[in-house]
């Protein structure tokens, strides 16, 4: 074998495989019928939610769903409160967002004062709307003692307890009138000012875990809800796995636990997951119902160090709030107090003495610069609410979506069809290398595409397809030279080695070009258009490897023949 | 026997530039209208960069034109634009396009959509897309666009020079912009909706009617090392363009097999977009040959750089 082919061909064996390690959630994920999602969804949270995470994301306007552009409008704040006022929008939205139960949304900042914000599969626009454009609600809540909550929890399992015994079987019909019902319920509730019901999956999958039925099999029968709370900060607060929030959740919002919970309490999550020795985790509180004081008193919230160069948060209060503030304050000393933004709590630090109009946050050991000032962009936040609208809306239906996809997949198919047939006629077994080159071509690209997690998109499919038909471009390129050489006389051995060497520099020459556009498209490039440039610039770059090192392995040992079929 | 679409040929394109730069100019002009009408907001420009509302949707039985405008327009929607689509999966599908209303854009989607199913209670309809944009995006979407193309053509004369030289960077340049303009004014004519997705195409065209000439040139550079004499000039670069002619034909149809397949069967997406990347593998080629190497063969020839009698 000639020498440096055995570690090209290593390198091809490898980056194939990777490829497929990389792809196989894809592949399983886009195999699997809606059915068996809702299955996976409802018995294997974790799995699924694991499963979404690892496979290609597909574009807002495959899977369908609602593409919103926000603009904070600053010109009526003044310079001062207008230098985060978009950190702030984005930080409420994101919240609200997290709570609305959307999988994968994304919240991005786009330029100085806009904001992305993707939902898919949502198309109600006047749900979304309400969600978007509702003014933030800051509040000042106290816990419940930690017995008290434990007490709660304790009767929460008994009861659950009694109902995982029993085995009500239901019927079908009733699963899917119950499941419409209170999914709709849930909804509402999502977007009513009291956020006591805990919030659930809008998507349905998760909704669709109703009352009435047996606990879901992954729960356990001795104590339901305790087992899958770990103890949290403080006495009376639990952290829940991120994976089995919304087990939880769905154990709370059963009618037979909402009759438990006293009128003047409710279950509340923390705005942020943190992480616990790898593990992601929400905090569940109890507080209580009635608000305390509203946010709208603060005036500013700023982030520095205390004298033991720990970070903290000061804050500033008007007068009137720090008249109600200093009674609060002095009459709850030791106990922890509760920032709710929305309905989720943000922090609940310990009242340490009487506070007036001015005080300060000390964050708990561990804690960094960049959370203090998360915690102040949420108080100020309450304090100064930006005005955001909403100035571009895209919404696109389920029905499209999956069209599109169809019409994606058959198009790239015959396409690509015609492109192997074509050099696979033109050039005859050398076509046929060609052609398995470009087959590669396309597994490596998507193997890329899911190692950046990029989200495919309907211009993407047609990236995809167009680097097709260009990285044969590299092959025609060296081919053509090689039948030049050949005709000029050279030995097959000589007209091999000039093609690739005299083609490398044309094929160099004319991919960083193609990389030149794909890149200025990637900085014009919103959504789907950046999905198209990240497909083009990747593809393109791929196909450099796999004209230069793929096809050239077959033809290193194709040089010791006498004739070549070209 | 190898199976060749050509062999070797010898036709004389540099011959023809006169012929060339005639229909180019033509295109061209078209093209410059084009971009001062569209920059006027004269033409299909889409919502995107004008802002307004678009909805599209399907009933699930017929539905008469007239019926729909007039129930639109008692809703307070007198100009809503309204086109049946053909060839949707969905036989009665439609379009429906409001103008960018300050006082109602903030929910002109929705309150078409509900206009339109209350008029129709018995006939339901399934909404496919929404797209609503305020008057601020176009403009911020607008000067993306400029930039963009702007971006690409001096990344394209920057890489070319120092590759190559100033010359050949400058020719093209031009023959890239040629073909994005080109394309631009027979998308006017035909008055097909300027999009996003239109402008990305006319960018990708840009990009590979660029690999064309860079492949041309390539070989124009390899044979000028060849020739020394002024006398072969001319012939040198018509050799370099004969020389790369099968290539130029196979690649290009393998991509058009490709945008054409896209164009047939990609849905109503990815319609005007294929649209255009076909136009722009004809005239990306078409200039590559009978634009590119010209340009450069005519400055050379007035004031040599290369070939000093």
């Amino acid at each position: 074998m000639p020498r440096g082919v055995a570690w090209k061909i290593g390198l091809i064996v490898f980056l194939i495989l990777g490829s497929l390690w990389y792809l196989y959630p894809s592949i399983q994920l886009w195999q699997m019928s809606s059915a068996e999602r809702d299955e996976m969804a409802k018995n294997d949270p974790k799995g699924w939610i694991d499963l979404q995470r690892k496979a290609i994301k597909l574009g807002l306007d495959l899977k369908g769903g609602m593409h919103v552009v926000l603009e904070v409008d600053r010109s009526k704040l003044n310079p001062d409160e207008a230098t985060d006022a978009v950190d702030r929008a984005k930080e409420i939205l994101r919240n609200r967002v997290d709570a609305f139960g959307v999988t994968e949304p994304v919240i991005q900042k786009q330029g100085p004062d806009r904001i992305v914000v993707e939902l898919p599969g949502i198309t109600d626009v006047e749900r979304a709307q309400e969600l978007i454009g509702r003014t933030a609600q800051l509040e000042f809540k106290l816990t419940e003692t930690p017995e008290k909550a434990q007490l709660l929890v304790d009767r929460i399992d008994k009861s659950l307890e009694a109902i995982g015994g029993s085995d009500t079987s239901s019927s079908p019909t009733d699963t899917s009138t119950a499941t419409d019902k209170p999914k709709d319920d849930v909804l509402k509730d999502l977007f009513s000012k009291d956020s006591t019901k805990p919030k659930s999956d809008s998507t349905g999958a998760l909704a669709s875990q109703d009352t009435g039925e047996v606990l879901p099999p992954q729960i356990p029968k001795e104590r339901p809800l305790s087992s899958l709370l770990d103890p949290g900060r403080r006495g009376g607060t639990w952290s829940v796995r991120k994976d089995e929030v919304p087990l939880v959740k769905n154990l709370l919002a059963r009618p037979e636990v909402q009759k438990l919970i006293p009128p003047d309490v409710e279950f509340a999550w923390s705005t942020k997951s943190s992480f616990t020795g790898g593990v992601e985790e929400e905090q569940l509180y109890v507080l209580k119902k009635q608000t305390e004081m509203s946010g709208k008193y603060l005036t500013d919230a700023k982030p520095s160090f205390d004298q033991f160069r720990k970070p903290i948060v000061s804050f500033q209060l008007t007068r009137e709030g720090g008249r109600q503030f200093a009674r609060l304050t002095g009459a709850n000393i030791g106990k922890p107090l509760a920032i709710v933004l929305d309905g989720r709590v943000e922090s609940d630090p310990e009242i340490q003495s009487r506070i007036n109009d001015r005080g300060q946050i000390t964050m708990g050991t561990g804690s960094s610069y960049e959370q203090a000032n998360d915690l102040a962009i949420v108080l100020r936040a309450g304090a100064l609410p930006a005005p955001v609208k909403i100035i571009e809306n895209n919404v696109i239906g389920p029905s499209l979506g999956s069209d599109s996809i169809t019409k994606g997949f058959l198009a790239s198919l015959l396409g690509g069809l015609a492109v192997v047939l074509i050099i696979g006629i033109y050039y005859q077994l050398s076509g046929v290398i060609a052609d398995f080159a470009v087959m590669l071509n396309v597994l490596f690209l998507m193997a890329v595409l899911a190692v950046l997690h990029a989200t495919l998109t309907m211009p993407g499919i047609a990236g995809i397809v167009l680097t097709v038909g260009i990285s044969v471009d590299s092959n025609v390129l060296i081919f053509e030279r090689i039948r030049e050489e050949l005709r000029a006389g050279k030995s097959v051995k000589n007209a091999i080695d000039a093609g690739y060497s005299r083609a490398m520099v044309t094929i160099i020459d004319s991919h960083v070009t193609t990389l030149i556009t794909a890149l200025a498209l990637f900085m014009f490039g919103t959504g789907p258009v950046k999905g198209f440039a990240v497909t083009l610039f990747w593809g393109v770059a791929i196909s450099l490897f796999t004209a230069v090192v793929g096809t050239r392995v077959v033809f290193d040992i194709r040089r010791e023949y006498k004739t070549l079929s070209i | 026997m190898p199976i060749r679409i050509i062999g070797d040929t010898h036709v004389d394109f540099i011959g023809k530039r006169k012929i060339a730069f005639l229909v180019s100019g033509i295109l061209v002009a078209m093209g410059l209208v084009a971009m001062v009408m569209l920059s006027m907001g004269k033409g299909n420009l889409g919502i995107q960069f004008i802002g307004g509302t678009m909805l599209e949707g399907y009933f699930e039985q017929p539905v008469d034109v007239g019926a729909l405008r007039s129930a639109l327009s008692s809703s307070g929607f007198a100009d809503a634009e309204i086109q049946q689509l053909q060839g949707r999966a969905q036989a009665n599908s439609f379009l429906v396009r409001v103008k960018a209303d300050p006082a109602l854009s903030k929910q002109a989607g929705q309150t078409v959509l509900e206009a339109i199913r209350k008029a129709f209670p018995g006939n339901s309809f399934h909404m496919d897309s929404i797209h609503e944009v305020g008057p601020a995006v176009g403009k911020t979407l607008q000067s993306q666009a400029r930039w963009a193309v702007l971006v690409s053509l001096l990344g394209i004369l920057v890489y070319i020079t120092v590759r190559f030289d100033f010359r050949f960077g400058v020719a093209a340049t031009i023959a890239t912009f040629h073909d994005i303009l080109a394309v631009l004014g027979i998308l006017y004519i035909f008055n097909v909706e300027i999009t996003i997705l239109v402008i990305t195409a006319l960018l990708t065209l840009a990009g590979y009617s660029l690999t064309d000439t860079v492949i041309v040139y390539d070989r124009i550079r390899e044979n000028l090392k060849k020739f020394h004499k002024k006398a072969d000039f001319i012939p040198a670069i018509n050799t370099s363009i004969n020389e790369m002619l099968s290539r130029t034909i196979l690649t290009s149809s393998t991509v058009l097999a490709v945008v054409i397949a896209l164009y047939l069967f990609g849905g109503p997406v990815l319609r005007d977009f294929s649209m255009c990347l076909i136009l722009g593998v004809v005239i990306g080629t078409y200039s590559s040959w009978l634009v590119a190497s010209p340009i450069y063969v005519e400055w050379e020839s007035r004031s040599p750089k290369r070939f000093k009698s």
